[in-house]
């Protein structure tokens, strides 16, 4: 008996404890520890890491997935969930870069062409998931292999630059040039990441979005139309994953077929990280956005000490059971 | 006919083929009560004529017509099955009515979203599985679908936060607009739901087992609430398999069987097994009480009249 209550102290004084680091289930504060701590041990790992010139190089390559995670983070934040972001990332890039190198489209008309692209595909995948009922998981499983099908099929399977065309540039506006010497990438991460937590935060579309992830039940009580929401989620999704395509395709001067790959899950594991349940209703965009900066630094610590890139999945398995646990909140030493 | 009898043919009856009504054909049910007519009732807060709703070859709710008037409580009671749950969704628009219509104040009006009910019929909700967000704020919760804005796209959260606190002040409680919904009791979140209905100042309040999901130590704050809503000029339709809840604060009791309105009668010296009685199809003259609620309302009318106030 003794035992017992020594041990539902202990565990509600843990829970407290966790409370009080890592507020909330869904509070900022859990993946700011999480990044607190990666940099932490990344500096001690490697003194070079914390050098204005490497964080600028973390910030400029992670800001591909910081895009693909803001963009999940609508999706989950709804409770569902979209795998194919990394197939539209690759297929909107092949098709500005297809338009751009062998049809003359300027680069401008090539990047919107990108994005009306995405958003086409996410509503079409919104609609297969709301009308026709099909589980997102299943939908976006599709658009996975579907998107990453087309992709091949753009210039047979090979790449596309700009020197298969004639007088041609991927710089789509300056998107991957610098401005006071910081890349415009991070410019255009920074605001993808601030636009979209206004929106969640401070406009009733938000709120909708975190309450029907919630309870849609909740939702539909009050008279929202839950399905046009959930359309506007992978919309929303689309378009960004495109924008991430089209910013990789500008910082590489070239785009692969396959260039997304394996990005779908880690933007999934950096919005768990996040502090987004796969259930939904609770999180912040900015949560995720930190969550896959997390993930960044673990790719990036991984070549500073000159370990092989083969270890890259395995840390990154690690910190997403963390963020399975951490998403659990302080209940799970109950 | 006698002046009771009179005073009966005021409300309630249905029938069926719409009026005029006629329930004294009806099995279990004896009297002359003939009808009530296609119109409103005087003075009538929302009139329903002749409601039905089908799924398929089931008849959930078949030609219910019902009066309810400003600042009083009616409970609604009916076996499982009965069609409570499907006639509170006809009210709040979650089902669309495949008869019959709805008079809000006189003027008819058609459902076809809960939106419109809410704006409407001004009728809230409070459902049995209270329909909130959990991981959504209290004062979220409050304005979920009708928030606040400026310049019409952004949330005024700090007017929304202020508007909650006054509504939760009003109703007594200690809850603060900013504690996350999912942290509050059962009762507190019913609190919540109530607060709604204050917020965005609705006429009616349809609450389905309210006392369902909370602690018996609550059940009399709850009960109370509903005779405060009521002193606040609220009319509240209450749904409960607790009996004693519904002759603990009805001024009168809609009872439903197989879908159709078997009666309605006064909330005077009724017993429990009296209800029973009725939601089994019993004769509503073998119940205690002699008169019926029409005529209740008939006295209480001619009371203010004379009264003058």
């Amino acid at each position: 008996m003794a035992t017992a209550v020594v041990s539902h102290e202990h565990g509600l004084s843990w829970s407290r404890a966790g409370r009080v680091l890592g507020g909330n289930p869904g509070s900022v504060r859990r993946p700011v520890a999480f990044l607190v701590v990666a940099i932490i041990a990344s500096t001690i790992a490697s003194p070079s890491f914390l050098t204005v010139g490497n964080i600028k190089a973390l910030l400029t390559s992670s800001s591909f997935l910081i895009v693909l995670a803001s963009g999940e983070a609508f999706v989950v934040l709804m409770g569902m969930i979209d795998l194919g972001v990394e197939s539209m990332l690759s297929c909107a890039g092949m098709v500005a870069a297809w338009l751009v190198v062998f049809h003359g489209f300027a680069g401008w008309e090539g990047f919107l062409c990108a994005i009306a692209f995405g958003m086409i595909v996410g509503g079409a995948v919104g609609m297969l998931v709301t009308r026709v009922r099909v589980p997102s998981f299943v939908v976006t499983l599709g658009t996975y292999w579907g998107l990453l099908g087309v992709a091949l099929l753009f210039n047979g399977g090979n790449y596309i630059s700009p020197s298969q065309g004639s007088h041609v540039s991927f710089s789509f506006g300056g998107i991957a040039n610098s401005t006071f010497g910081i890349s415009n990438l991070i410019f255009i991460m920074v605001g993808v990441v601030v636009v979209a937590q206004l929106v969640l935060s401070y406009t009733p579309v938000g709120l909708w979005v975190r309450a029907v992830g919630s309870n849609e039940q909740a939702g539909k009580a009050v008279g929202l139309s839950t399905r046009n929401l959930k359309v506007m989620a992978f919309v929303i999704s689309g378009s960004l994953a495109a924008l991430a395509g089209v910013m990789i395709t500008a910082w590489q001067v070239s785009i692969y077929p396959t260039s997304g790959s394996g990005m779908s899950l880690q933007a999934i594991a950096g919005v768990i990280l996040g502090g987004i349940p796969f259930s939904g209703g609770r999180g912040t965009v900015v949560g995720a956005a930190i969550g896959a900066l997390v993930i960044g630094v673990i790719n990036d610590i991984i070549v500073l000490v000159g370990l092989s890139s083969n270890y890259e999945y395995i840390f990154v398995a690690a910190v997403l059971i963390l963020a399975g646990l951490q998403a659990r909140g302080g209940e799970f030493v109950k | 006919m006698s002046e009771d009898m009179q005073k009966r043919t005021e409300f309630i009856a249905p029938s069926d083929e719409g009026a005029p009504l006629d329930i004294g054909r009806r099995p279990g049910v004896q009297g002359e009560v003939t009808a009530v007519p296609p119109g409103p009732g005087p003075s009538a807060l929302l009139s329903i004529r002749g409601v039905s709703k089908h799924f398929g070859p089931v008849k959930a709710v078949d030609n219910i017509s019902l009066d309810v008037y400003p600042q009083e409580v009616v409970g609604l009671i009916g076996d499982n099955g009965a069609g409570k749950s499907t006639f509170l969704s006809l009210l709040t628009g979650y089902y669309r009515a495949d008869e019959g219509t709805f008079l809000y104040k006189g003027k008819p009006v058609s459902i076809t979203s809960p939106r419109e009910s809410r704006n409407k019929l001004r009728i809230e909700m409070i459902y049995q599985q209270l329909q909130l967000a959990r991981d959504l704020t209290v004062w979220e919760n409050m304005f979920l679908g009708e928030e606040i804005r400026l310049f019409g796209f952004i949330s005024d959260r700090r007017s929304m936060r202020k508007r909650a606190a006054e509504v939760l002040e009003r109703l007594n409680s200690k809850i603060r607009p900013n504690d996350l919904l999912g942290s509050l009791s059962g009762g507190e979140q019913q609190i919540v739901a109530i607060g709604r209905a204050i917020l965005f100042d609705r006429d009616i309040i349809l609450m389905d087992e309210p006392t369902a999901a909370i602690s018996a130590a609550k059940v009399d704050d709850l009960l109370q609430l509903v005779r405060d809503l009521k002193e606040l000029g609220k009319t509240v339709v209450l749904v409960s398999h607790r009996l004693e809840d519904i002759l603990a604060v009805s001024d009168g009791v809609a009872v439903l069987v197989l879908g159709r309105l078997h009666c309605v009668v006064p909330n005077e010296n009724l017993t429990i097994s009296d209800l029973v009685h009725l939601m089994f199809g019993g004769d509503t003259q073998a119940v205690s009480s002699e008169q019926t609620l029409a005529a209740a309302r008939w006295r209480m009318r001619h009371a203010i009249a004379e009264g003058g106030s």
